[in-house]
């Protein structure tokens, strides 16, 4: 057994107890990297992450991350390191300054060995729009099935065993539903609860910095080292943060739970259903008091239109620097109209031109109040809506995902029932910021699918106890994918 | 027919704050280009705006002195639209909450002091300089990111003078609160004017030209006059009036055609998802606007009411700040009012006009100023040794008590001294003495003429009047 196929706290342990080394650590997970068939990796940081593993020699009692070998979804700026965001818009692109959450880990110790492959811009949920092209699901050898996205890479590295954990970013559900098909721990915090600053924006009203872990646990230390205020970015909160591994362990007896009817009633595969209910019995036996309530049906089915309303203006707006004159490859033309045109047309994917496109749509003079402001109706009223349930309920649970994740051939129906609800609902917390984790419920045919727990804003001390809850009684905990043969 | 214009101004002020609008950079004009700018000036994914504070109590101060409506809470839009000078391919506005609504001033032209409402004052952040080359163009980003005021006027200004006059209040609030440099010929004072024509009495708007690329205040009035011309003849000739931007070309004194303005651009404002609205309390805006540097309009009272100077003397001075703060930096160290504004409209201001130079550059600085005038308060030297002595000190950086010594400047007020002169003048001069008796005046003058000669200038003039004329009436 490795050491690295530990958890974060496990691996500290063993750290502090001398039994293995950083930079024992950061060459295993290097060649485990390289080694990974799944299309995990952007780039593989080998120089950078052992010389900074050699550094570290006076293991730190205190510090979790310590010499913990972790990667980054390629949409992190990283200073003198290649930062693509899954897009030839910007092959070559060197940052000049690390992220507020590279920062952090960086004076923590923690050894970033890579960056991971992403949806192009983070603007997509199946791991195959990046310019690296499809990134597998570990578990599912044929390499037939999605890992989800679009922090794609991320979620593969993590449930591969390659590192303990991972930073993701979620803007619809970016983290949290590559989580539910990797079988791993995704969380997103409240928006303004870690730092954006460094993060490529997709739609900054609904963009989080997330991390995937394999446990309860690790969340809540990954959370402690990333939670705090930000004077780079004016979103960022001063609330102060808490010791968060403290407050996973308080007890969820009492707790008010509600449950969406109309969205465990939409269309997910029984086994999911019947794993949820199963642990909601065993939540009531914690002493934590279940109710179903009622949601407006309507609103529900608005999630996605009104997604990618919003998601899509604030994206064609926040991608306009984007223009080959000032980074990224240059295609220049005799006008500087030309000179942009030639790089955008050259750089985007058509899929990300077709999101432009609906963005500028949407915000026109002529268009503005019937998409872009009615979609922002819609998300106030759907907030509204929820907040009228955290009157009266701590916490919000739902399945993850309709189902395991799917092949890359499935045809899904944008206006079914199970696409529009089951598949979508986990944008709820990006509408109101709400923190949210999804980790592992169940599996099927060899493949995990997970549950999801959404708290108030600044409740992550709830979330996270009610997900150690989950995972105690599933016992799902460090869960990794079968590893290859002959590695 | 006759026509009647209709102006309403656009005015651009750029902030010198320490540091930019939304970025810690620094604001610097004249260094080297590219070289005052961080990742955010140039849009580098990631990057995120945070609000500069001076940058809003600024915009308070303006607001509060243009009589505006001030918003209790900051929004920002972004203004969406692609150009080579625009890092962001968005730029940071205020669009749908201005920080400012319904101000005024009034302005002083062919119709006496009239009252211009103004529309909306809001903050936003400048673009990149372009420098245009033969088949290339070079882009400095220093300029990126620093804080702008808009002004907008209501289409309420008549003619240039007008207009000018508009501009040079707008000027005027911006220097004297320290907030800009206002130079129209640096660009840290931009001017567009919207002109058109309408038959007097008429109540629906011609069509509009924009006038852009104005580098002085005689230029504003210039520009519109020149361009109220203009269009009257189009319309007079039946021809119509073309709706386009023009420039003001200053070699020409004409405006100039840059392009037509077709539909307006769509710019597909939205609210700006990073900078979350900012509640600004009572506190925090009374406070910016009582710690505000005094206004000029409220120097030109002062200096009538409390210093007692004419209306003329305190007009002179408040038409620069830096005048001002020259005269209160006399008055504070103790000269009288009156003699501070004489040598600044007389002495200083011939000195500078002379050598076209600001009075910020003047090498007598305010102490050694109010040394020399107190020289003349004691009666150590004449006023005319006073101007003479005033000429070595440009030159000299000695006080002008050693610089007077030097040059044997003490004036003689030595009673004993002086009457040894007096004597030996009147014993020298009978034919004075008997036409000063039979009643010629002039010849008092002459003997004290002849005491000034013979002291070189160093005799006190009063004293030695008085001594001429005690001597001669014991004759």
């Amino acid at each position: 057994m490795s050491y690295l196929d530990l958890t974060i706290k496990e691996i500290h342990e063993a750290l502090v107890a001398r039994l293995v080394t950083p930079i024992e650590l950061v060459k295993e997970a290097l060649e485990r990297a390289k080694a990974n068939t799944d299309n995990a990796f952007e780039i593989i940081l080998e120089q950078e992450a052992l010389a900074q593993a050699a550094m570290l020699l006076e293991p730190e009692v205190d510090n979790m991350l310590w010499g913990i070998p972790y990667v980054a979804k390629d949409n992190f700026s990283t200073k003198d390191i290649p930062t693509t965001g899954g897009s030839n818009i910007l092959t070559g692109y060197v940052p000049l300054f690390d992220a507020t959450v590279i920062t952090r880990l960086k004076e923590k110790h923690a050894i970033l060995i890579g960056k991971t492959t992403l949806d192009e811009l983070a603007m997509g949920g199946t791991g195959k729009s990046g310019h690296k092209g499809k990134t597998f699901n570990p578990y599912d050898k044929t390499k037939q099935r999605m890992i989800g996205g679009s922090s794609s890479g991320s979620a593969a590295a993590v449930c591969a065993g390659i590192v303990p954990f991972a930073l993701g970013s979620d803007t619809g559900d970016s983290v949290r539903k590559p989580a539910s098909y990797a079988g791993l721990v995704g969380m997103k915090p409240t928006w303004g609860r870690i730092s954006r600053y460094g993060l490529f924006p997709f739609a900054p009203s609904l963009d989080h910095v997330g991390f995937l872990t394999r446990s309860a646990y690790d969340a809540a230390l990954v959370l402690n080292a990333l939670a705090k205020s930000d004077k780079y970015d004016a979103t960022c909160s001063d609330t102060p943060a808490i010791d968060y591994t403290n407050s996973i362990n308080q007890p969820i007896a009492g707790k008010r739970i509600a449950i969406i009817e109309e969205i465990v009633k939409s269309k997910h595969r029984p086994e999911v259903i019947k794993a949820f209910e199963a642990i909601v019995e065993q939540l009531k036996n914690d002493g934590a008091i279940v109710t179903i309530v009622k949601f407006r049906r309507d609103l529900l089915e608005a999630i996605f239109p009104i997604y990618i309303t919003i998601s899509c203006a604030e994206a064609t707006s926040n991608a306009a620097n984007l223009d080959g004159i000032k980074f990224g490859p240059a295609t220049w033309g005799t006008t500087y109209e030309d000179a942009m045109r030639n790089a955008r047309t050259a750089g985007f994917s058509e899929l990300i031109k077709r999101r432009f496109v609906i963005g500028s749509y949407a915000l026109l003079r002529e268009n503005q109040e019937v998409l872009f402001l009615r979609a922002q109706k819609g998300r106030r009223l759907i907030v509204e809506e929820l907040n009228k349930i955290y009157q009266d309920h701590d916490l919000i649970l739902a399945p993850a995902a309709p189902s395991i994740a799917p092949k890359f051939e499935d045809k899904t129906d944008q206006l079914s029932d199970e696409y529009l609800i089951a598949d979508n609902h986990l944008v709820l917390g990006n509408f109101g910021g709400f923190p949210g984790v999804t980790l592992p419920l169940g599996k099927l045919n060899d493949m995990p699918f997970g549950i999801h727990v959404m708290g108030r804003p600044f409740e992550e001390g709830l979330v996270l106890a009610a997900s150690q809850a989950i995972e105690n009684h599933t016992g799902l905990r460090n869960m990794i994918a079968p590893k290859e043969v002959n590695l | 027919m006759n026509f009647e214009a209709v102006i309403g101004l656009e005015i651009h002020v750029e902030m010198n704050t320490k540091s930019k609008m939304f970025s810690p950079a620094p604001v610097t004009f004249g260094t080297a280009p590219n070289s005052a700018t961080l990742p955010i000036d140039l849009a580098h994914p990631g990057t995120m705006p945070t609000l500069n504070k001076q940058a809003v109590i600024n915009a308070i101060r303006v607001c509060s002195a243009l009589h505006m409506d001030i918003d209790r809470e900051l929004w920002f839009d972004r203004k969406n639209y692609f150009y080579s000078d625009l890092p962001k391919g968005y730029q940071i506005t205020q669009n749908e909450r201005p920080i400012g609504k319904n101000g005024h001033i009034y302005v002083t032209g062919e119709f006496g002091r009239r009252r211009i409402n103004i529309t909306r004052l809001h903050l936003e952040e400048d673009t990149a300089m372009q420098h245009h080359f033969y088949d290339y163009t070079l882009l400095d980003y220093n300029r990126a990111g620093i804080p702008l005021i808009e002004i907008v006027s209501e289409p309420e200004i008549r003619t240039g003078k007008e207009a000018a006059d508009y501009v040079d209040k707008i000027r005027s609030i911006v220097t004297f609160t320290d907030i800009s440099t206002g130079k129209m010929e640096e660009g840290s004072l931009r001017c567009d004017v919207n002109i058109s024509l309408r038959p007097i009495g008429a109540t629906k708007f011609g069509t509009k030209v924009e006038v852009k690329n104005i580098n002085s205040i005689n230029n504003v009035a210039k520009a519109v006059d020149f361009e109220i011309a203009r269009q009257n003849e189009v319309l007079l000739s039946g021809k119509q009036v073309v709706q386009e931007t023009r420039r003001y070309d200053d070699a020409l004194k004409e405006t100039v055609s840059m392009r037509l303005k077709t539909d307006s651009v769509d710019y597909k404002y939205f609210t700006e998802p990073n900078l979350i609205p900012v509640k600004l309390t009572e506190k925090f805006i009374t406070d910016a606007i009582a710690t505000c540097p005094e206004l000029a309009e409220v120097k030109y009272e002062r200096y009538m009411q409390q210093l007692g100077l004419s209306e003329y003397d305190a007009s002179l001075l408040i038409a620069s700040k830096e005048t001002c703060q020259y005269f209160d930096a006399l008055v504070t160290l103790g000269v009288p009012a009156k003699i501070a504004s004489n040598w600044l409209s007389g002495e200083i201001s011939s000195y500078l006009n002379k050598n076209q130079v600001s009075i910020e550059i003047f090498p007598i600085k305010p102490s050694r100023m109010a040394e020399l005038l107190s020289l003349i308060d004691k009666g150590t030297i004449s006023n005319k040794q006073a101007r003479d002595l005033f000429v070595h000190m440009l030159e000299s950086t000695d006080s002008p008590a050693q610089l007077a010594s030097k040059l044997g400047m003490m004036q003689i007020s030595d009673e004993g001294a002086l009457l040894q002169v007096v004597t030996t003048v009147l014993n020298e001069n009978t034919q004075s003495i008997a036409d000063y008796k039979a009643g010629k005046d002039r010849a008092l003058g002459f003997l004290v003429g002849q005491v000034m000669k013979r002291t070189m200038g160093k005799a006190n003039p009063g004293l030695a009047s008085q001594l001429v004329k005690q001597e001669l009436d014991k004759r």
